[in-house]
């Protein structure tokens, strides 16, 4: 038995059936569940597996692609050597040591770095991924990864600090990518989740301190697997624009790394155009780099 | 368009279901609307079609067509499914009233039935000659719409709107009954 459609465009929709019809909707999946479902993982096997991903591929590297010019004036194994360095600074931001609460990312990893010329190569990757070891049992061995821990200017929870790494280790992974010529990596959609879910928790304190014009209620999408919906209030509650940006996962998070630059990013946002690029502009200065 | 939809109905966007609802929410409900020609029939469709794509919207393939199709051939596909349950339920309702003709209803339930079923009876004996005999060759004696449309020498689109006109009026009388009897 087959109906003829009515004249959509002359027929009222009943009173009541778009809250209905969304009500039902809501209740069958609550808003921001993710279809499908990714796994849930931890902060450490965040870290671990971006780590296992960097260490395949430092397995997979040539003698001379260990030279090649990776980021700043680093080569690819400058830039481990910079890895080595921040493991150290973690391993004693863990121990308690508050000497590199407020060091610099790169100018306290540098010597570790410099002393990596002229090493063979597989010393250098038994060294990082000694380091990495000890960072990750350090952190499995710690009960509270919701303890506040000061790192490089960044006070933030143990657990947000690890996904941070996940976050380093994945973007350094391609700057040797890209120096080699291999095609770029992607974590996979566990790891991306908690590195969205990260760069979305710190994106309304970025905003505000790159001088946001506005306040804003910001509805953020990102999709893609790993990808997800947040809903953020950035600056007072008082007279908050609402903002919607949409955004490919993968995109965003290298947006987020500083792998990107906002007009490399394909997107869609609706609401104050000048609030929402001023939002955008922000989420670089995420990086660590 | 319709590929980002569908990416952000995934990311569990809200927003994003409830513009699939403002764009095509008239479309779906009018699908609906015109295969059981009945407001609350339609509006249960329209809720089961946006739930599931909600529910599933990886099952919605962009490459396969266009999403306004792909919601409005899921309401016909409900409503036809809807209504056709409906005709087997009144048909079973018919079955059983032939039956209870025959024994004396012992209980006040049985006698209830069978009144219920003589009534029945007799709002089938009442259709016009048409509706009456589509009715008889679908539901008495099973036959398919194509089936129908032969036995009766009428085209198959005649014998289902003879059907679906000869359903509302024996709900109509199915609906007075139970009042009556309540």
């Amino acid at each position: 038995m087959t109906g003829g459609e009515l004249d959509s465009a002359a027929l009222a929709l009943p009173a009541g059936l778009r809250d209905r019809v969304l009500a039902a909707s809501w209740r069958a999946r609550p808003a921001g569940q993710v279809v499908p479902a990714i796994p849930a993982i931890t902060a450490t096997e965040a870290f671990s597996r971006a780590a296992h991903a960097f260490h395949e591929l430092l397995c997979a590297l040539s003698d001379d692609d260990w030279r090649l010019p990776a980021l700043r004036d680093l080569d690819v194994q400058g830039l481990v050597g910079h890895l080595i360095g921040v493991e150290d600074d973690v391993q004693r931001c863990l121990a308690g040591d508050p000497r590199v609460g407020e060091a610099d990312h790169i100018e306290s990893t540098r010597a570790a770095a410099v002393r990596q010329a002229g090493r063979r190569p597989t010393g250098t990757r038994a060294e990082w991924h000694a380091a990495v070891t000890r960072t990750v049992a350090l952190a499995s061995a710690r009960g509270n990864l919701d303890a506040l821990v000061m790192l490089h200017g960044m006070r933030l929870p143990v657990r947000s600090l690890l996904v941070a790494r996940a976050f380093e280790v994945w973007a350094h992974d391609n700057d040797i990518r890209a120096a080699a010529g291999l095609p770029a990596a992607v974590p996979d959609p566990a790891v991306l989740r908690l590195m969205a879910d990260l760069a979305a928790e710190l994106l309304p304190g970025a905003a505000v301190r790159a001088g946001l014009p506005r306040p804003a209620r910001v509805h953020l999408v990102l999709t893609g697997p790993g990808g997800g919906t947040w809903d953020l209030l950035i600056g007072d509650e008082a007279g908050r624009l609402p903002v919607s940006i949409v955004a490919d996962v993968i995109g965003f998070c290298r947006l987020a790394a500083g792998r990107a630059a906002p007009a490399d990013l394909s997107m869609d946002t609706s609401g104050d155009p000048g609030l929402a690029a001023a939002i955008v502009a922000a989420v670089p200065s995420l990086a660590l780099d | 368009m319709d590929t980002l939809l569908a990416a952000r109905l995934a990311a569990g966007d809200d927003h994003a279901l409830a513009e699939v609802f403002d764009r095509f929410g008239q479309a779906v409900y009018g699908a609906a609307l015109g295969v059981t020609c009945d407001a609350a029939a339609a509006q249960d469709v329209a809720q089961d079609v946006f739930v599931e794509l909600w529910s599933h919207p990886d099952r919605f393939d962009p490459a396969a067509g266009s999403l306004r199709t792909y919601l409005v051939v899921a309401a016909r596909h409900r409503a036809v499914d809807l209504v056709r349950s409906e005709l087997r339920r009144i048909a079973r309702q018919l079955r059983h009233s032939r039956l209870a003709a025959q024994p004396r209803p012992e209980t006040p339930g049985e006698q209830v039935v069978a009144a219920e079923m003589a009534s029945l009876v007799r709002a089938v004996q009442l259709l016009p000659a048409g509706q009456r005999q589509v009715v008889e060759l679908a539901y008495f004696q099973g036959l398919t719409y194509r089936e129908v449309a032969l036995a009766a020498g009428i085209p198959e689109g005649t014998a289902k709107s003879r059907l679906r006109l000869a359903l509302a009026k024996l709900e109509s009388v199915l609906d007075r009954q139970l009042l009556e009897l309540s």
